[in-house]
């Protein structure tokens, strides 16, 4: 297995390119990632890979013009090279006149235990084992379909102005969609700087439970429903919030949905959103990729939309520091929060579906996308687990629907926020660490055959 | 390469591939005429792909100069691959094939890795200040995109390939923002453009600075335009949205691996069987769709996919009737057939999955202008904004930046935030009219995702305007 290459060696490569002469400044992202995943699709192993992969990303500055160049040669000579691309960019660039200069030196916070040696080391073979312990909890006609991944990186930042930042971080994740029978099926997700506090064995029942429990899916017509909308489910409403929402530039170029609103109760005050890179139940860096520490932002308080977050950019735009969420340059989206928390509440899932009258309980929903950006309307489909509730009571599984519906609606919509919350994810967004919800009057508008 | 694949042989593999591949990208975005962005980058490397004893495995390395490091990644795959075998599986076995030494390149008349900043530079400062002179505007972006990659493909059966792949693309956007809503126009596609297998001859050929007024003043009419109503119409989809609709209705759903359960836990499943080829009606007797990766300029054209098998015309819909899926040498074995060539993979650090190559809805007759002359009550949706499918490609959405109603024959009123929505089979089935060869064009996508580690793949779509009927629009 691929071992850390450390913080030294990593600047010794950079200091390579911030040699560069007669420029303003420079700027040099170091990354050192590697891992494996073990996939399984009809409870066998059929795609297993590992891969070792490094990138320097260096941006000079030159008469206010800025240009990036990266190379996956993580050598002297080739930060050095880099360099060298990226002044020949700045040559034939504009100036940037918002550009707001690289980052000053800081002191970045030390967030403990992020980096597991035992998961950076993880074998195929024990891989393999926990795939098989997973794939073992699927009953009789049932087959598990996931992955097993375990990674591990090392970032730094090295900039002319004496910033060096440097951490390093592993990842562990299990996720299974169980299915079989006659029609249905189940999912669960599990993340963790360790892939020794996994437990594939509790993610693959809670998986086959929901398969078995989805049997025969029924028929029913879309419409408004009240809903119970597990982690998963409320992870993709959280993602695309932030996406369409949370961005520091987007809000002050008037392309976010809250842009012009911030100040106002949009949502129930049962709803607190915040990122916090720096929080033990998160995964990530501690600083962003133009090597600002991160710190905690409070976006949403109790309803109250307060604000986005920054990098070097907007912030200068806005008058206010960065939040330190950037991302790689170039990046004309602006900054993201990478780290997001839906603030737990009371109400256990059993006490959610014991409220709810007439209505849906969802596991998750799939391949969700844009409908009204200023709106935060999105459509998407359920998957993998939808019930009818009736009378306080699960009463049978239906057939997948399509939603389509504002997420400040629904969680300005909000009854109860569950007790517990969990990492969950959204297609190509990171994990957002997010509890149930129950939401009245959410609106789907199709359905689909299975 | 053929030493890393002697390294895997030597390791315990019964069969090898090994793929080294270098890809370069340049990208200048320039947005309300300042530098948005301009960078390089290259990567390269090496993946080594094994079978053992009928299970896959692969690993893959940056520092593919290096022997040692080229060899413990080879040992690495094998090792990965008997890991495997801690699940029993019925073994992995590949279809035929003949093994070809061969090299192949992309037409490109230009080279645009050659073509001089200041030139790029000039040309999306431009095109964004005619935008910008519209009043009302919010945002005037335009960008280029440059792509190269060389690749090397050497397999234990004797294969020896060399190819390198050239994409040129450009586009531009006009963003208007106004009373909570935000409207956009792209040309000549959104996101990012128009991108093909071609040099720079093609973004001389877009006419981006030519398009930039028209753009730009209807991205601020349609700040003030009705939303599109919610009703049930006959519906025009310009060759740009039809790209989506091909690629997400079947172009995914005809992906071998997807109907076999092999992505079930990400990118989902396939309302298809094997059973459906010859047998079930994907769409009206106008409705025929090819795979077919020798087509010119399209990003799935290549000389050979990354098992080495032979670039393909495959027919998927003939006259309506689903005839074959995309697949892989592992998928045509399960089905006791040959592969058709589809599999690539995303740089060097991944393996191969069956991919799109370029899915196209073939042409049919007429112009787009007498195809709108046609049709009495309607409405004519162009570019897409957003796609959303289900798991199995059934239910589908898509919205587009602009429509207008079509009142006897004329375009009329234009209609802001269109959106519709279908089932795969019925939709196709309502399929009453495809324009013809005037008016069909070979379109990019870049950004497809599928996989796990997460994959993008660069895949091409032929299409032109195509009319379907009862069709229910604006969901809200």
């Amino acid at each position: 297995m691929p071992e850390p290459i450390g913080a030294d060696q990593l600047r010794g490569i950079a200091e390579a390119a911030l040699g560069l002469a007669g420029v303003d400044g420079v700027e040099v992202l170091a990354v050192h990632d590697w891992g494996g995943l073990t996939r399984f699709a009809d409870s066998a192993i059929h795609q297993s890979t590992a891969r070792e992969d490094t990138a320097v990303k260096v941006r000079v500055v030159s008469r206010g013009r800025v240009g990036v160049a990266s190379t996956n040669d993580l050598s002297k000579e080739g930060a050095a090279a880099a360099a060298r691309s990226a002044l020949e960019l700045t040559q034939m660039a504009a100036p940037d006149p918002a550009f707001p200069g690289l980052a000053p030196r800081a002191d970045v916070p030390d967030p403990a235990d992020r980096f597991d040696e035992a998961t950076a080391a993880a074998t195929p073979e024990a891989r393999a084992e926990a795939v098989a312990t997973l794939v073992g909890t699927c009953g009789d006609g049932f087959h598990a379909a996931g992955a097993h991944e375990t990674t591990a990186s090392e970032v730094a930042l090295t900039n002319s102005e004496g910033q060096f930042c440097y951490a390093a971080t592993s990842q562990a994740t299990v996720s299974a969609v169980v299915s079989g029978g006659e029609g249905g099926a189940g999912y669960a997700e599990e993340w963790s700087h360790r892939a020794g506090d996994l437990d594939p064995e509790a993610i693959g029942l809670r998986a086959f439970h929901k398969a078995r429990d989805s049997q025969r899916p029924r028929d029913i017509e879309p419409g408004r429903y009240d809903v119970v909308l597990e982690a998963p489910a409320v992870a993709t409403l959280v993602a695309f919030l932030a996406y369409l929402g949370f961005g520091g530039r987007a809000i002050a170029e008037g392309r976010s949905c809250f842009s012009g609103r911030i100040g106002e109760k949009l949502m129930s005050d049962r709803i607190t959103i915040y990122d916090d890179a720096l929080s033990p139940g998160t995964l990530g860096l501690p600083f962003d990729f133009e090597g600002t520490p991160k710190r905690r932002v409070d976006l949403v308080a109790e309803g109250v939309v307060i604000g986005g977050v920054h990098d070097r950019r907007s912030a200068k735009q806005e008058s206010v520091e960065s939040t330190g969420h950037a991302l790689p340059p170039p990046n004309p989206h602006g900054a993201f929060p990478l780290n997001l928390f839906l603030a737990p509440g009371d109400a256990s899932v059993e006490d959610m579906v014991r409220a709810t009258e007439r209505g849906l309980l969802v596991t998750r929903f799939h391949y969700s996308n844009v409908v009204h950006p200023k709106e935060a309307t999105i459509t998407g489909m359920t998957r993998d687990g939808t019930w009818l509730v009736e009378d306080g009571e699960v009463k049978h599984p239906v057939k997948n629907l399509r939603f389509t519906h504002s997420i400040i609606e629904a969680l300005r919509d909000v009854e109860a926020v569950g007790s517990e919350a969990e990492l969950a994810s959204e297609f190509f967004f990171s994990a957002s660490s997010v509890p149930a919800l129950r939401v009245s009057s959410f609106q789907f508008t199709g359905a689909s055959d299975h | 390469m053929r030493h890393a694949v002697e390294a895997a042989r030597k390791a315990g593999a019964d069969y090898a591939d090994a793929r080294w591949v270098l890809e370069e990208n340049e990208s200048i975005t320039v947005k309300n005429e300042e530098m948005e962005g301009i960078d390089r980058s290259r990567s390269d490397g090496i993946g080594i792909r094994v079978l053992a004893n009928g299970f896959w495995g692969f690993a893959a390395t940056a520092r593919s100069e290096d022997p040692a490091e080229v060899e413990s990644t080879a040992a690495l795959a094998v090792k990965i691959a008997r890991a495997a075998s801690r699940l029993a599986m019925d073994p992995v076995r590949l279809s035929e094939i003949e093994p070809v030494t061969d090299t192949w390149e992309t037409v490109a008349q230009e080279d645009p890795f050659t073509v001089s900043l200041e030139e790029k530079v000039s040309l999306l400062m431009e095109a964004s200040r005619r935008m910008r002179a519209v009043p009302g505007l919010s945002f005037s972006e335009a960008m280029l995109d440059f792509y190269r990659k060389r690749s090397a493909l050497a397999t234990s059966e004797g294969a020896a390939i060399e190819q390198t792949i050239t994409h040129s693309g450009g586009g531009i956007e006009a963003t208007a923002i106004g009373d909570g809503e935000l409207q956009r126009r792209s040309f000549p596609n959104s996101f990012r453009g128009h991108i093909a297998a071609a040099g720079y001859e093609h973004i001389r050929a877009l006419g981006l600075t030519e398009e930039a007024e028209r753009v730009a003043t209807e991205a601020v009419e349609l700040l003030s335009a009705k939303d599109c109503p919610s009703e049930e119409t006959t519906l025009i989809l310009d060759g740009p949205q039809m790209v989506l609709q091909v690629h997400e209705s079947v172009g995914h759903p005809i992906e071998l691996d997807r109907v076999l359960r092999m992505e079930e836990a990400f990118a989902g499943t396939s309302f298809l069987e094997p059973g459906h080829r010859g047998q079930l009606r994907y769409g009206s007797e106008l409705v025929n769709i090819t795979a077919d990766a020798t087509l010119a300029g399209g990003l799935g054209t290549f000389g050979y996919d990354d098992e080495g098998v032979p670039a393909q015309r495959v027919q998927i819909v003939e006259d309506g009737v689903f005839r074959d899926f995309m697949s892989s040498r592992e998928t045509a074995a399960v089905l006791g057939e040959r592969s058709n060539g589809t599999m690539r993979a995303d740089g060097w650090q991944n393996l191969p999955l069956i991919r799109m190559t370029n899915v196209s809805l073939e042409p049919g007759d007429g112009t787009l202008a007498e195809l709108i002359g046609d049709t009495k009550d309607g409405m004519f949706m162009s570019t897409n904004t957003s796609w959303s499918i289900d798991d199995k490609r059934v239910n589908f959405q898509f919205g587009c930046e602009i429509a207008w109603r079509i009142k006897d024959g004329n375009l009329t009123e234009m209609l802001r935030n269109p959106n519709y929505t279908g089932i795969t089979t019925e939709f196709w089935g309502s399929c009453d009219a495809v324009c013809g060869p005037e008016e069909w064009t070979v379109w990019g996508t870049p950004n497809c995702g599928k996989g796990q580690p997460g994959q993008v793949a660069r895949t091409g779509h032929g299409t032109a305007p195509a009319r379907f009927r009862g069709v229910r629009v604006g969901v809200r």
